[in-house]
């Protein structure tokens, strides 16, 4: 197999490498990029422990090829957090509403809540549980995790601080 | 930063964010057979250089009878699809991957399986020189006979194999520098891997130390030790490199000792006012193809349990642990309570049908109004004051006048045995503690600020919760069992009035400021040897929508947990468990075919429940003294073993057909009968 050389941008930072075809965008991620906050849970698409976004779009990194991912933009968990002290309100309400117990679903459940919560407000309760019925977690029974949601919400329309130019509003999935 | 912003940071340390230099990648060949004789293996690390057994042979087994000890890898035979039978590896996880694939030639000659655990009970022994394929084979109880009871209620019931499925895998990191093997390793219990690793590998235990990762998620699965982790250990020996294993969910799903599997033959005798005279009764464990899971211990176990929150005089249950050709059971949160009292309540349930009344009023009938130990040995505290409590909090019967309600009760018997272990540390103003059992997921960090601010009037703040390290805790247990607030808790209370005495005998006085000046290390042992049991109840409704699905509207636990150490904790592990009980009623479960080949392939498949799948929980304390010093009971457990109960019923209520296996699925509605 000849080696493909691509060039990602991740939370802002061009990374070039030389890679295998058939490199998954996670491991990508964890290993050329070294960002370990995106995790593998399973094999079948199944877990969105892996769940990043790619140019604004929340996407499970473990069914995208680096290839694919050529040109395009990363954001995953360490791009939320602004310097060392500053997590981002979707970050801070997880602790504060213990929206984790692990923390292994967290980074694709946290990925997966702001993406939401950048295209979409007012959320029900079940739109909540529908969003993120592609991200399993094991330890919550997820009661914690929507209320972490609900209260990143409120913070975020508080803070004119957090809406993102970077992330295009989409309607709809 | 602490843990918890660690985590939402993506700073977590999960073993497989470890990366060193000169790291190999192990990758395992395993068997596509249930049951099959090895003709010839080539290729690959095999049993020829990693020729070790896994563990003792189990209770009731032949002594020293080999074929019955899970090999680290296959020799000459194998017993389930998934066991490892030779092992690659190279730079890179891809390259070992592909290795396995390509690098290993193995010939075997297909036998015929035994995969149902009933048909296994008179099929030909599984091997050589056994008698039976029982593993475990006791009688608890006396025998008895009741002539002419009014009523006899014989079922037969199953709740079916389920993954334990962690979002995080399996997995390990072991590196060796001439003296010491050294491994980083997602668990939850750093000792017993030590002492896995040194009665396995025949090692000193000043050669090995084990070091928790984060905690991806363990639920009983890594409580123990695993060939993968010994053939990590022996590679890294070998090379003198450092060896990575990470388990891919496939492999997980085939290859890690799943939980249930056990089917349950109930008999009931009663008269006709409700009181039950008697049960008697057969546990059949799916053990597995090798002893060292769980399945030896399990059944006993389980029916040890059968008499439940209830008075019964009379009981005889045979308890048998079977081999199958399958992974060998393991615990999965629960272990054995949540079978124990799915038959008994859905005995019940099943005699208020019988006599026409309501299922409360039947159990108050049977309740216990005096401490009892039931004769499977079975100590329940006076269980009807507690009942009573729980129907009125729970407003039982307003749920009932609305319909589709469920309700079930437990006692619940955490694993208090022998105690657990605690150290702190005072240095430089912080305050670290270490305990016996590792959180994986439990959030201890919680309950140890919360004991610590309490007993040492110290801020939160300093006290930093450490992760397992058997070079900094000398001994320890695990956490599992619901023991970790109990038996852990009670530890670091000791721990920490030693420490304030010692301050006190040193300076006249104790005072936070003294402690935090100082450098200081206590490390306790508590000791425990009885059971501690306590009760718990749950009470579910339903909704059944025109296409048929059965959607869960309310959870309610009604539980005694003695002191809450700390409220987020109680509610965290309370909803988690929840899910869990619903996820085992509803949708998960591990099916095979007639060769034992896995039909499940995915974690979906194996029915993990998502977030639209679950309403929210409510949770209502019952009031009570614990007498341990960390004032607490058992709870982690708890909902695994209530929600299935409640939720059965409700369903029952709600379709009219019987309930008699986990998961209820479309399939099995389809296929159940109506008792009414
Ligand atoms: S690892 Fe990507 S969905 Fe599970
Ligand atoms: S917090 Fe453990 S899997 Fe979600």
């Amino acid at each position: 197999m000849s080696n493909l050389k691509v060039s990602i941008t991740v939370n802002g930072e061009r990374k070039e490498a030389e890679i295998e075809p058939r490199m998954l965008l996670v491991h990508f991620i964890r290993e050329v990029a070294g960002l370990t906050g995106t995790h593998v849970g399973c094999d079948t698409t199944n877990c969105g422990a892996c769940t990043v976004l790619l140019d604004g779009r929340a996407v499970k990194s473990c069914t995208v090829l680096a290839a694919q991912a050529n040109g395009k933009k990363v954001t995953t968990i360490e791009g939320l957090s602004k310097g060392e002290n500053k997590l981002h309100p979707v970050q801070k309400a997880f602790v504060d509403k213990h929206g984790l117990q692990c923390g292994f679903c967290t980074s694709g459940m946290i990925m997966t809540s702001f993406w939401l919560l950048n295209k979409k407000r007012k959320l029900s309760e079940e739109e909540i549980r529908e969003a993120i019925s592609g991200n399993l977690c094991r330890c919550t029974g997820y009661e914690s995790i929507v209320d972490s949601i609900q209260e990143a919400e409120r913070r975020m329309d508080e803070s004119e601080e957090y809406i993102e130019e970077e992330i295009p509003a989409r309607r709809g999935r | 930063m602490d843990l918890t912003e660690k985590l939402v940071s993506g700073k977590g340390n999960f073993v497989d964010d470890i990366n060193m230099p000169g790291m190999l990648h192990l990758s395992f060949v395993r068997s596509p057979y249930a049951r099959a004789k090895i003709l010839r293996i080539k290729g690959g690390i095999t049993w020829k250089d990693v020729d070790l057994k896994m563990a003792s042979v189990g209770e009731g087994a032949t002594k020293g009878f080999e074929y019955l000890e899970h090999p680290v890898l296959a020799k000459d035979y194998v017993g389930y699809v998934g066991q490892p039978v030779a092992a690659v590896y190279a730079d890179s996880p891809y390259e070992a991957e592909d290795l396995a694939e390509t690098s290993v030639e193995v010939d075997y000659e297909p036998l015929k399986a035994i995969v149902d655990p009933e048909m296994s009970l008179t099929a030909e022994p599984m091997y050589p020189g056994l008698k039976s394929n029982l593993l475990a084979d006791k009688y608890l109880g006396a025998d008895f006979e009741i002539k002419d009871a009014p009523v006899i209620i014989e079922d037969r019931f199953v709740n079916h194999r389920i993954a334990t499925d962690p979002i995080e895998p399996r997995g390990i990191v072991a590196a060796y520098d001439g003296n010491r093997l050294t491994v980083w390793v997602s668990t939850q219990s750093v000792h017993s891997l030590k002492e896995g690793f040194c009665e396995i590998m025949h090692l000193e235990p000043e050669s090995v130390r084990v070091i928790q990762t984060d905690t991806g998620g363990a639920f009983g699965l890594k409580g123990g030790i695993y060939p993968e982790y010994i053939v990590a250990a022996y590679l890294a020996m070998r090379e003198k490199r450092p060896v990575k294993w990470i388990e891919t969910r496939r492999e997980h799903l085939l290859a890690s000792r799943p939980g249930r599997g056990v089917v349950g033959k109930m008999k009931l005798y009663a008269d006709r006012t409700g009181k039950i005279l008697g049960i008697k009764g057969d546990v059949i464990v799916d053990s597995g193809a090798f002893a060292g899971g769980s399945g030896e211990f399990s059944a006993r176990f389980i029916a040890m349990q059968l008499t439940g929150p209830y008075e019964i005089k009379n009981a005889y249950i045979h308890a048998m642990s079977v081999l199958t050709n399958k992974v060998p059971q393991g615990p999965y949160r629960g272990a054995g309570r949540p079978e124990a009292a799915f038959f008994i309540e859905r005995m019940v349930d099943r005699l208020a049908d019988e006599l026409e009344m309501d299922p409360v009023e039947i159990r108050l009938k049977n309740a216990t109004t005096a401490p009892y130990v039931s004769p499977t040995g079975l100590t329940v505290e006076a269980s009807k004051p507690f009942l009573e409590s729980a129907v009125k909090a729970m407003g039982y019967h307003d749920h009932v006048r609305k319909g589709n309600t469920g309700f079930g009760w437990f006692v619940l018997v955490p694993a208090t045995m022998p105690g657990e272990t605690a150290r702190i540390l005072v240095d430089g103003g912080t305050v670290k503690v270490w305990l016996g059992g590792n959180a994986h997921g439990q959030r201890h960090d919680l309950f140890v600020r919360s004991i610590l601010s309490d007993e040492l009037g110290i801020d939160p703040s300093v006290v930093e919760w450490q992760k397992g390290d058997t070079d900094q805790l000398e001994d320890g247990v695990g956490a599992w069992g619901s023991r970790s607030a109990m038996m852990g808790g009670s530890a670091l209370v000791e721990a920490a009035r030693k420490l304030r005495k010692e301050v006190e005998n040193k300076y006249g006085k104790y005072s936070p400021q003294k402690l935090l000046e100082g450098k200081w290390d206590s490390y306790e042992f508590f000791h425990y040897d009885k059971p501690y049991n306590n009760l718990g109840a749950n009470l579910i409704t339903v909704h059944q929508d025109d296409l048929g699905v059965i959607h869960v509207r309310e959870c309610i636990s009604y539980y005694d947990l003695g002191k809450v150490l700390n409220m987020d904790n109680v509610i965290g592990q309370n909803a988690g468990g929840c899910a869990e009980g619903i996820g085992q009623t509803l949708y998960e479960g591990l099916m095979f075919d007639e060769n034992g080949q896995m039909m499940t392939s995915s974690i979906a498949d194996a029915g993990v429940v998502t977030a639209d799948l679950v309403p929210r929980y409510k949770l209502l304390l019952h009031k009570s003294e614990s007498s341990l010093p960390s004032r607490a009971k058992g709870l982690g457990e708890a909902p695994t073993i209530g929600t299935p109960v409640a939720l059965a019923r409700a369903i029952e209520v709600a379709t009219g057909l019987r309930i008699r296996e986990t998961p209820i699925n479309p399939e099995y509605l389809l296929s159940a009968k109506k008792f009414h």
